[in-house]
């Protein structure tokens, strides 16, 4: 049944898909290697599961207790006889680790060795018009950037030539990806990936991992609107009303008129008891021309739950400081 | 056979994406998600261009000749679905880019009109 159903797009997911390939490459050249993370374990693939057997490279690199095995119910397709790359980014976020796509060059993945991560890739093994997908592991380069080492199906250390290695690449459209520790930083980070990944998090109710994610987020980059936001609406979420002002605050300083943030602050100033100035705020936020129809719904909801709110605190407790 | 596949996969597609669509949808509860806010900046980024192009005074003359008040051309505009604005997004990649001024407007009232024509404002392409 799931196969049938697999069928119409299998035109689609043959772009997507990877299955296993040995390649045999030509005895390198014994360089001696600037960069190796020889300390990333490894696991033999068996047969065609070379996603199962690289993402479990990557987790436990990361510090998470799994095995190939356990992961292949999540990521292998048996009919196809390979992986999909978003069925590691989502078997990624349910081992507790965040995944993040490394823009398309060989110097991120270069960052990342620097900063200690092994780098998950896919490459093509075959040809343009007879791809043979392939996951693998890069663990290291040699001294003068003409090798490329790598976990990959049943070696344990393989050494391609850099060129040989960027045109099997190239040919995902140089997919790469790591996973982080929540509150890690990729080297390279790109704030706005980042941020959209945490706020899958967020979706998927991982407060405490996504909460990490947003704090290295602000501490980082402070001025960044969405990284505010994510902050204060993961501290809202584990009650920590007067930590998630802070945060609210700070993004209006940034974005004075910003409708999301004055009905999130609105929300959370009720939560604290200070019911005037949170209706004040969510007056402001729907006195605002072409407000999308979805965020005037959402404020006129919170417009009445406030509403109906006790005003419970001090007017000096609510105070705010230094907001606009 | 086949095409019964098809269809029904289409239709499983067409569920999924709704329902993505209705999860970042703000709720009646009062805390707007990350993601709605990212959903949200991403739409007013596309419509920004066509808002501001609705303020200029030559695309309104432009409006007002075609019998169209541009007030309620930007009030349309504002409540346009997401798939409502992907579909007319499609429609502008399609439009010839550069020009002169001249085709600049004639552009923008084009599209304006297009965006009428879709919400079922006017029908002046339907009629053509």
């Amino acid at each position: 049944m799931s196969a049938l159903r697999w069928r119409p797009l299998g035109a689609l997911l043959l772009l997507w898909l990877a299955g296993c390939t040995q390649w045999s490459p030509p005895a390198g050249t014994a360089a001696s290697p600037t960069l190796e993370l020889s300390a990333t374990p490894f696991f033999p693939q068996a047969r065609y599961q070379c996603g199962p057997a690289a993402l479990a490279t990557l987790l436990v690199d990361a510090g998470v207790e799994t095995t190939p095995d356990q992961l292949a119910p999540q990521v292998y397709l048996p009919q196809r006889a390979g992986s999909l790359q978003p069925e590691l980014i989502a078997a990624s976020r349910r081992a507790g680790r965040i995944p993040y796509r490394l823009d398309p060059h060989w110097s991120a993945i270069e960052a990342e060795l620097a900063a200690g991560r092994p780098v998950l890739v896919l490459q093509n093994l075959g040809f343009s018009f007879w791809p043979r997908w392939h996951y693998a592991v890069v663990i290291g380069h040699d001294a003068r950037h003409e090798g490329v080492i790598l976990r990959s199906g049943t070696e344990r250390r393989q050494r391609l030539p850099m060129r040989q290695f960027l045109y099997s690449w190239q040919q995902s459209d140089h997919w790469a990806l790591v996973v982080l520790k929540p509150g890690e930083l990729p080297a390279n980070v790109d704030s706005t990936r980042y941020l959209a990944e945490l706020a899958v998090w967020e979706r998927q109710g991982r407060n405490t991992a996504a909460l990490r994610g947003y704090l290295a987020a602000v501490e980082r980059w402070p001025d960044q609107p969405t990284a505010r936001l994510g902050a204060g609406n993961m501290l809202h979420a584990r009650g920590d009303h007067a930590a998630a002002a802070q945060q609210y605050r700070a993004l209006l300083r940034l974005r004075p008129e910003d409708p999301v943030a004055l009905n999130n602050l609105a929300d959370t100033l009720a939560q604290l008891g200070c019911r005037d100035q949170a209706l004040t705020l969510i007056e402001r936020g729907l006195r605002q021309p072409a407000l999308a129809p979805a965020v005037r719904d959402t404020m006129v909801a919170t417009r009445a739950e406030i509403s109906a709110r006790p005003a419970t605190a001090a007017a000096t407790e609510c105070a705010a400081p230094a907001a606009p | 056979m086949q095409s019964r596949l098809l269809k029904r996969s289409l239709i499983a597609l067409l569920v999924t994406q709704s329902v993505a669509l209705a999860t970042v949808q703000p709720a009646a509860a009062a805390l707007i998600s990350t993601e709605s806010a990212l959903t949200l900046e991403q739409r007013q980024s596309r419509l920004a261009p066509l808002q501001q192009a609705l303020a200029r005074a030559d695309v309104q003359a432009k409006l007002i000749e075609k019998g169209v008040d541009p007030q309620a051309a930007a009030a349309r505009i504002a409540n346009l679905s997401d798939a409502e604005i992907a579909s007319i997004q499609q429609q502008i990649d399609q439009l010839p880019a550069g020009g002169d001024g001249l085709f600049a407007v004639l552009g923008i009232v084009f599209i304006v009109l297009l965006i009428l024509d879709f919400v079922g404002a006017t029908n002046v392409f339907r009629s053509v």
